[in-house]
């Protein structure tokens, strides 16, 4: 950066040199995927049937990047799958039944068992491809649907109107029931609906939740003797060790936890157990709000003298260790994963109580400590900020922020992510109890599932198709609607009505296709372990895929909000109101996608208004786009599962994705330029600091939005220089509390970035530089200088 | 005197600004200054009227800017565009016909009131972090009517008001801006009469008088030593001053040494005018480390320093 001070720039992020050897080894052994033994690479189960299957297409729809390769996914992990061996009467019993036999019967004799040396928390192997245990006629069934759905979801995605699909995890487990009275407590409570349901189908469901909690715990007992049988090997301390790890799992997740120990065992297994009976690595299978309920175990152990801090340390650091096996999945892809790196299983820290107050505790700072030591990516923080979060608490997470380029956590903001959610129609009571699960999806805890990533529309193609009557503008193609030729339009109204007119096509197409996806898996692919999991589904006798969760929605997350919103405006004030571009003009540029129109494309670019600088002719455009297509989600809903559908901001990766398919735009954006992501304004044109950028994502009226709102900032990492500075940024995150969006990361830029801003200044336009007084934005100063701010960046790893 | 009537010229209005002051803040650029300081790191300040200027990276090549001028001010010449800076009125005709933004005026007029609604955007943040609005420049008591009435809005309404001051102001004036101000940042570069001249073009003594007067008005303090090297990196020049600073403020509660900068010169450039220390080499770190002990030792215990060094960080 341009300031150096004499206290020392922020270090890079790296683990902690504190760490003991047996974590750095685990560690070690994390990162070596290549030469060490265990792997938890996707290992299938089959029935065996020549019509079996153990892929689930609209697990993966949603990522446009691997559609072309379903098909061969499928069939070869079919092929690689291995035969598992069916109880009699098998094919005899429902759907649901199978299932959880299926899974009991892999989970009993055939999955791997694998205790790595040294970790106190045990549970290796979970990555699957199980078996969908259909009969014929009903694999056939499926098939039909699932082709269909298969080639629709390709076709729309190609277009580059969006992508959709039935989408495992992306929801909070009630963990603390299994902590709290065990599976057994689980198999209990199931057994007494069982009793009072008369209806034999009904209890069919509640015998498959069943079937699936006992094989949890008969797994945790083939760890126990795995355990005991490498203890007759070890060395004295860790035999002790492994015979504890046996007596641990002998117990839990069965029984109760009544340790710190045993509650971390159990929360480890029974979790990613989800991910096994998910066949899917874990994406958004998150565990809410930690701190708060493993808070009584530790908090009983340390006050009764079982458990110092350092030992409660080391067993989370074994713990974090554990899910970031999920990446197991492809780790032959190479350390270059793409599009699919990111498995977020979220932990959530701090936040408010029914009260407003804050529910940090002793173990919250643990958790944070660990979090710095570890340098980690899973399971990934999330820390709920609000009103009155303690001074202590904020500036610990600015120091890490700042020590960690931002790297680390992800900021949720309670009073904006309660207001969406109140409007959702949740229940006002538990409100303050909600956490995020994947990257930043608000949901309440335990028995919500909202398809938080299910539906991704691309805003910026409604732009298109408004501009050309409804036709896709590479193929001339008629996909929407025939709205009127832009150029016999007077006013600024007309083109809002046939832009809101594609819009509508565009939600609706996604949200019909959608349908077919959550149909198919709620008619064919039952998941009862994680339906035991989930609050309502006993309680409703029925599995949570057929929307058995108490409170069941699918979001819609719109994609390339800016860079729809700066189009509208664009057109609007240039077009309609200046009159400085004429429709004919501008229609002629986009479809030529502003070859030999660079004049035309600069005025677009710099003289029409820009979302995200607090300015509010363009901040407006962005709120009215935000309300139009998210208050009509929320009346569409699903015709079998009843879920209904809910506006969200993440947008994922998907404004690469739909880049080349959507038409050079309004904006002054050619066909193939990045669309904007999440929140945030079009890269380089917020140019007015993060307060602006901040009121302008406040401004979107994101109650609308329950799902919340991804906001994406960078800033120097001069900004976190010393102590005084770090309470500059802690200030910022307090005022964004009032004035900002639902959830907000930071990248603190670094050396690598200004390179790219020297090679693509037009993209880091906004990027300032200040030294005591001065100001500049960076792409503006000298070459020379460029290169000596550079300089004195410390490389990142 | 109603505010409404009121207008400011600015050269620009920096929100999210952290280095001016406590907490986080807006700066408020007002344009011209009364000093000539040949390090100045704000050219585009100096001068009281608009200025255009080019930016050869963002310009299409276009020209339309050379016709639509109503002055005839503009040429379009191998290297560029050419201001012919006795011509420009800094009407900004060629700035908003320019599509691609190389054209930019430094300097524009805003009513107080619109000013103080727009620094009221981020009163939260203000709230929030213990920060506030700072008035600089350029030097904001140039336009002492505007700066008073900015300060007294925002103090009016509960916001933490700096004034950024070289010092250059009569002594009713500043009173006046001072009654509404809760913190001064102000410049003493040398207290060496001759040199104090030689550099800034001013007398000492007008800013002697200006800070005793601050200090009589009770207002919290902040010093601020530009460091350049063959003007005032010497430690005479420093000691000077920090005895300069223990005698005369009771109510200093920071003094910041800031190392020369020379980020300053492609700006330069863009006005057509020379950057005598534009081949300087940057200071290095120990010395200015030496310097801020030097000024603590003579007396000015709050005395730290930043900005940019020749030598980089330790551990890089």
């Amino acid at each position: 950066m341009a300031i150096v001070t004499q206290s020392r720039r922020a270090a890079c992020w790296n683990p902690s040199d504190a760490l003991s050897n047996r974590i750095l080894r685990l560690r070690d052994e994390y990162f070596s995927f290549e030469t060490r033994p265990f792997r938890n690479e996707v290992m299938p189960f089959t029935t065996g049937t020549p019509w079996d299957t153990v892929y689930r297409y609209a697990s993966w729809t949603i990522v446009p990047e691997i559609l072309p390769f379903l098909k061969a996914y499928e069939d070869s992990l079919c092929a690689a799958a291995r035969v598992v061996p069916l109880p009699n009467g098998f094919w005899e019993r429902p759907l649901p039944v199978r299932v959880a036999l299926f899974f009991a019967e892999v989970l009993a004799h055939h999955l791997p068992v694998d205790i790595l040396e040294g970790e106190l928390i045990v549970g290796g192997q979970f990555n699957s491809a199980l078996s969908l245990c259909l009969t014929r006629s009903e694999a056939r069934q499926r098939a039909k649907a699932a082709e269909a759905f298969r080639m629709a979801a390709s076709d729309t995605s190609n277009l580059g109107l969006g992508n959709c699909g039935a989408v495992p995890g992306h929801l909070i487990p009630d963990y603390p029931k299994v902590l709290r009275i065990g599976f057994g407590g689980i198999v209990e409570a199931i057994r007494r609906a069982q009793d009072s349901e008369p209806d034999p189908a009904r209890r069919d469901v509640l015998e498959s939740f069943s079937i699936a909690c006992r094989a949890a715990g008969a797994l945790a007992d083939r760890y126990a003797s795995e355990a005991e049988r490498q203890a007759l090997g070890a060395a004295p301390a860790r035999a002790a060790e492994l015979r504890e790890i046996a007596a641990v799992c002998r117990k839990v997740p069965w029984a109760p936890a009544e340790t710190f120990h045993e509650a971390l065992q159990a929360l480890w297994l029974t979790h990613m157990l989800v991910l096994t009976s998910e066949s899917y690595p874990g994406a958004g299978v998150s565990f809410g709000r930690i701190d708060q309920y493993l808070w009584p175990y530790y908090q009983r152990d340390v006050a009764e003298g079982r458990l110092t801090r350092d030992d409660a340390r080391e067993f989370v650091r074994c713990f974090f260790i554990k899910p970031n096996y999920a990446y197991d999945y492809q780790g032959r892809v190479g350390r270059h994963q793409g599009i699919n790196s990111s498995f977020g299983q979220l932990i959530t820290l701090a936040g408010c109580g029914p009260d407003g107050e804050d529910r940090a505790n002793d173990l919250t700072y643990l958790l944070l400590d660990v979090i710095e030591e570890l340098n980690l990516l899973e399971p990934k923080p999330n820390v709920r900020l609000h009103a009155r979060t303690p001074d202590r608490l904020l500036t610990r997470v600015c120091q890490l922020l700042s020590r960690a380029q931002g790297a680390p956590f992800l900021l949720n903001f309670d009073e904006t992510s309660m207001r969406g959610l109140r409007w959702q129609g949740l229940p006002e009571v538990d409100l303050w109890d909600y956490a995020p699960v994947g990257c930043l999806e608000n949901t309440r805890q335990g028995d919500d599932r909202s398809g938080t990533v299910d539906v991704n529309l691309n805003l910026a193609k409604a732009v298109e198709l408004a501009l050309f009557e409804g036709c896709d503008q590479a193929s001339g193609k008629q996909i929407g609607p025939r709205t009127p030729d832009p150029r016999a339009m007077r006013t600024w109204p007309e083109f809002e009505a046939a832009f809101r007119t594609q819009l509508s096509f565009c939600l609706r197409r996604l949200v019909e296709l959608n349908n077919q996806a959550d149909t198919t898996r709620a008619r064919f692919e039952p998941t009862p372990y994680l339906s035991a999991l989930v609050g309502g589904c006993i309680e409703g006798c029925r599995d949570v895929t057929a929307g058995g969760a108490r409170f069941s929605y699918i979001t819609v997350e719109g994609v390339a909000l800016a860079t729809a919103a700066d189009s509208l405006s664009a057109v609007k004030t240039l077009v309609f109101e200046a009159k400085r571009v004429s429709m004919e003009a501008l229609l002629r540029a986009v479809d030529r996608n502003f070859d030999g129109d660079e004049f035309l494309r600069q005025v677009l670019l710099n003289k029409a208004p820009k979302y995200g600088n607090d300015d509010p002719e363009a901040d407006n455009m962005a709120h009215n786009l935000t309300h139009w297509w998210a208050e009509e989600a929320a009346t569409l809903e699903t015709p079998l599962t009843k879920r209904r559908y809910r506006g969200g901001y993440l947008s994922w990766n998907y404004g690469i994705a739909y880049a080349p398919l959507t038409s050079a735009t309004p904006d002054g954006r050619t066909r193939g330029t990045y669309l904007s992501n999440g929140v945030a304004a079009v890269p380089g044109m917020d140019r007015a600091g993060p307060t602006a950028a901040a009121r302008a994502v406040g401004d979107l009226g994101l109650e609308v939005i329950p799902n919340g709102a991804s906001h994406t900032i960078s800033l120097p990492p001069s900004l976190v220089r010393d102590t005084e500075h770090v309470e500059k940024l802690a200030g910022f995150l307090r005022g964004y509390c009032v004035e900002g969006g639902s959830a907000l990361q930071i990248n603190m830029i670094d050396a690598a970035t200004l390179r790219e801003a020297q090679r693509n200044p037009d993209e880091f336009r906004n990027l300032i530089i200040r030294v005591t007084g001065y100001n500049a934005y960076f792409v503006n100063l000298g070459r020379e200088i460029q290169e000596e701010i550079i300089a004195r960046e410390a490389p990142c790893r | 005197m109603t505010a409404t009537s009121i207008e400011a010229t600015l050269f620009n209005i920096q929100r999210f600004s952290t280095e001016d002051g406590p907490g986080i803040r807006t700066t408020v650029f007002f344009k011209a200054c009364p000093m000539r300081c040949p390090w100045c790191h704000n050219p585009e300040s100096i001068r009281p009227e608009p200025e255009v200027v080019w930016h050869a990276g963002r310009c299409l090549g276009d020209r339309g800017c050379v016709d639509v001028c109503p002055e005839g001010a503009l040429r379009a010449e191998p290297s560029g565009i050419a201001i012919d800076r006795s011509r420009c009125r800094g009407c900004g005709t060629c700035v908003d016909f320019c599509p691609s933004a190389a054209l930019e005026i430094h300097g524009h007029r805003m009513g107080v009131d619109d000013l103080v609604e727009t620094l009221l955007k981020d009163a939260a943040f203000y709230a929030k972090s213990g920060g506030g609005v700072t008035l600089s420049g350029g030097e904001p008591l140039l336009q002492p009517k505007a700066a008073t009435a900015v300060l007294r809005a925002l103090r009016e309404r509960g916001v933490h008001t700096a004034l950024d001051t070289c010092g250059v102001a009569t002594e009713n004036t500043l009173k006046a801006a001072l009654q509404w101000t809760d913190l001064v940042l102000i410049d003493i570069k040398t207290v060496d009469p001759e040199r104090h001249r030689a550099f800034t073009g001013v007398a000492f003594d007008r800013v002697r008088d200006a800070a005793r007067t601050m200090d009589e008005s009770g207002v919290e303090v902040w010093v601020r030593t530009p460091i350049i090297p063959g003007y005032t990196a010497d430690e005479e020049s420093v000691r000077r001053v920090a005895r300069f600073v223990a005698e005369t403020f009771r109510h200093c509660t920071r003094h910041d040494l800031l190392a020369f900068s020379n980020l300053c010169t492609a700006k330069y450039a863009q006005l057509d005018r020379p950057f005598a220390l534009a081949d300087t080499p940057l200071l290095d770190a120990n010395d200015m480390e030496r310097l801020c002990r030097v000024a603590r030792d003579a007396g000015s215990p709050h005395a730290r320093w930043s900005g940019p060094t020749r030598v980089a960080d330790p551990e890089s």
